[in-house]
């Protein structure tokens, strides 16, 4: 007889299923906010030990078939109520990533994903393909995620993730090559429709989307009168978005009832519960992740049934 | 190269024991800590404010030094954060991550060193010299006017100088020049031909001491300072251009760079900016 609701009782500690995997828990952390799911593992806390405990899964940076060098400085502006980035994807490239960097995952047995970018479509399958020959038994690495917002070179440098049909093609390519995986297409806000992006994600046989990427945001230095960044803009996150990652996941939920992983502003866990209010299957801590490396454990060991929540 | 850090980083709340002007421009911060913790001349912690008042990166300052379960910075106000930080009373708490980045090398039997610091760039060369110091080597402090100069935490080891002169505490003097000057009149007058330089201070002081150390010949340590995000290594905001062609990372590679690995020329080549939004 209990009227507490669903969402708000949900052990994010819980195992559960995704696409054909198993996920130990849904509180994850966001791309290129984490690292490799390497950094931090010294770091110690009174309350929370280690910054992993009780995380469902460490979204990998971004990485691309070739290393990338990334943007000049400035990289990061600190506004109100988030900030902006111009990072560049910089990132130790695909070959790098499976010699150097999954060995230690497996050792370390964080629940991972890796998030892939290319500059052409068939650049997802190739990785996704190269990914599973190399990481195929490790039991903790769980699938990829696609970062479809960067440039389609073969398209005139339109992002991936503003046309369906593209969402879709790269899905696919992932999907032929990753079985038994994890397929997620991470989902950029910048459109002014995102379930067709959404539909289009499910037709190439994911398992679901990551909502949101970063927000087109720009900052003006008014001792120059110059946009603050090198390249001008850069991807807005943090509180001040969770407002449109909320919206963008509420209309993907309710209109095509696919499993989306909500990320967006997320610093503790009332953010959290907004997102599975609106149906999110599991949640990414982004930008509050950098400030606080605890803040993910933080809200796992708070939404966890002997967790006090807010 | 650089040592390992003296222990793992930790997140944790402190308490502010005190907090206030040192001289002009620059305030000494004592910060409680819930259980001991060590550090290596050189490493930094993040700071932020608590509950709604969290900013939404940390600042990254130096630590000073760790005394009687407290660990105590020096700063100067820059902008948005640290005039808040200005203006926090004792019995606040504050967010403490640290100790984060590498360190200064412990002493070796090798060459003396020449200790270049300038205004807040203090803390690393005076926890070094404190810990490493030796009667051989030269430490010198730079600040623009003998009011910005921090003399309590200067013993008389310290050579001081300033941009423009005037009234120094009795006992105490002040050469009119900048460190780098001042570090060549008084290398003039030493028999040593060798020294490593360790220098932590504005970036063209940085890159004097770069220069000097390039010109003669001697190996050169730097503290650098880039905008930081994570502090830990995750978000690749706090790059500094590599003499290779890519990247260091202030807070992972870093804060304690050879001087001889960065590309001095695209080092900071874009003007800083604040951070504030508006
Ligand atoms: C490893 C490291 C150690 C440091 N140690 C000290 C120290 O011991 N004492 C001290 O006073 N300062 C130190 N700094 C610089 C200090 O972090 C900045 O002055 C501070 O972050 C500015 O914050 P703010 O909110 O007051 O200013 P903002 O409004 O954010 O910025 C004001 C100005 O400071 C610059 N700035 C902003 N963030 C940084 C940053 N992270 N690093 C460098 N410049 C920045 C901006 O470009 C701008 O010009 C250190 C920086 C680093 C990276
Ligand atoms: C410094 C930084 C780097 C990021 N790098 C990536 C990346 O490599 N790939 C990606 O898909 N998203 C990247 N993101 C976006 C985040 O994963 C996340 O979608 C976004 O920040 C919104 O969440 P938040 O508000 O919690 O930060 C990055 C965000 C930040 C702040
Ligand atoms: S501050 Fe984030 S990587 Fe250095």
């Amino acid at each position: 007889m209990s009227a507490t609701p669903a969402w708000f009782a949900l052990d994010v500690g819980a195992p559960w299923r995704l696409g054909s995997r198993v996920l130990p828990g849904r509180i994850w952390t966001a791309s290129g906010c984490f690292g490799y799911g390497l950094d931090g593992h010294d770091i110690r806390h009174e309350q929370f030990g280690s910054p992993y405990a009780g995380l469902g899964c460490v979204v990998t940076k971004t990485i691309t078939p070739q290393a990338r060098a990334g943007n000049p400085q400035p990289r990061l502006c600190e506004l109100p109520h988030g900030a902006l980035n111009s990072i560049g994807l910089e990132n130790v490239g695909l070959s790098s990533f499976l010699a150097d960097k999954l060995p230690e995952l497996a050792v370390r047995g964080v629940p991972f994903l890796v998030s892939l970018a290319g500059t052409q479509p068939d650049d997802f399958g190739a990785m996704a393909a190269a990914l599973a020959a190399v990481a195929g038994e490790l039991p903790n690495w769980h699938g990829v995620e696609l970062n479809l917002s960067c440039p389609n070179v073969a398209k005139g440098g339109v992002d991936f993730g503003t046309d369906p049909r593209t969402v879709e093609t790269c899905c696919a390519a992932a999907r032929a090559c990753l079985p038994a995986r994890v397929v997620l297409a991470k989902l950029t806000p910048n459109v002014a429709r995102i379930v067709p992006l959404a539909e289009a994600a499910r037709r190439g046989g994911a398992d679901g989307v990551t909502a949101i990427n970063s927000l087109i945001g720009l900052e003006v230095d008014l001792r120059t009168g110059r946009p603050v960044l090198p390249r001008r803009s850069g991807g807005y996150t943090g509180p001040g978005v969770q407002p449109v990652a909320l919206a963008k996941v509420d209309e993907i939920v309710r209109e095509t009832g696919m499993p989306v992983v909500g990320v967006g502003g997320i610093a503790g866990a009332d953010d959290a519960l907004r997102f599975f209010a609106l149906g999110a299957a599991a949640v990414q801590v982004g930008t509050a992740q950098l400030r606080d490396p605890f803040t993910a454990a933080m809200i796992a060991r708070m939404l966890a049934p002997a967790g006090c929540r807010p | 190269m650089s040592a390992a850090p003296a222990s793992g980083p930790i997140f944790a709340t402190g308490r502010v024991k005190a907090n206030g002007l040192l001289c002009d421009g620059m305030h000494r911060l004592d910060l409680e800590l819930p259980r001991p913790t060590a550090f290596a001349p050189g490493q930094f912690a993040m700071l932020n404010f608590g509950g709604r008042d969290r900013l939404i990166f940390g600042r990254p300052l130096s630590i000073l030094a760790v005394e009687a379960g407290a660990v105590s910075f020096l700063y100067r106000v820059a902008g948005e954060g640290t005039s808040r930080l200005a203006a926090v009373a004792p019995g606040a708490e504050l967010a403490y991550f640290g100790p984060l980045g590498n360190s200064l090398p412990p002493r070796d039997d090798g060459p003396p060193r020449l200790l270049l610091a300038g205004g807040v760039g203090l803390p690393p060369l005076l926890a070094w010299h404190h810990r490493h110091g030796r009667e051989a080597d030269l430490a010198l402090f730079g600040a623009r006017a003998p009011q910005q100069v921090p003399w309590t935490l200067l013993s008389e080891r310290w050579a001081v100088s300033v941009d423009s002169a005037g009234q120094t505490p009795a006992g105490r003097a002040a050469f009119e020049g900048t460190v780098v000057a001042l570090a060549d009149k008084l290398l003039a007058r030493r028999p040593e031909r060798d020294w490593r330089l360790l220098a932590c201070g504005p970036l063209p002081m940085l890159r004097a001491a770069a220069r000097l150390a390039a010109a003669r010949g001697w190996s050169c340590l730097v503290c650098v300072e880039e905008r930081m995000g994570c502090g830990y290594g995750v978000c690749r905001g706090c790059v500094v251009p590599a003499r290779a062609g890519d990247w260091l990372t202030a807070c992972q590679d870093g804060p304690v760079l050879d001087a001889a690995t960065i590309d001095w020329e695209r080092f900071g080549a874009s003007a800083p900016t604040p951070g504030g939004g508006s």
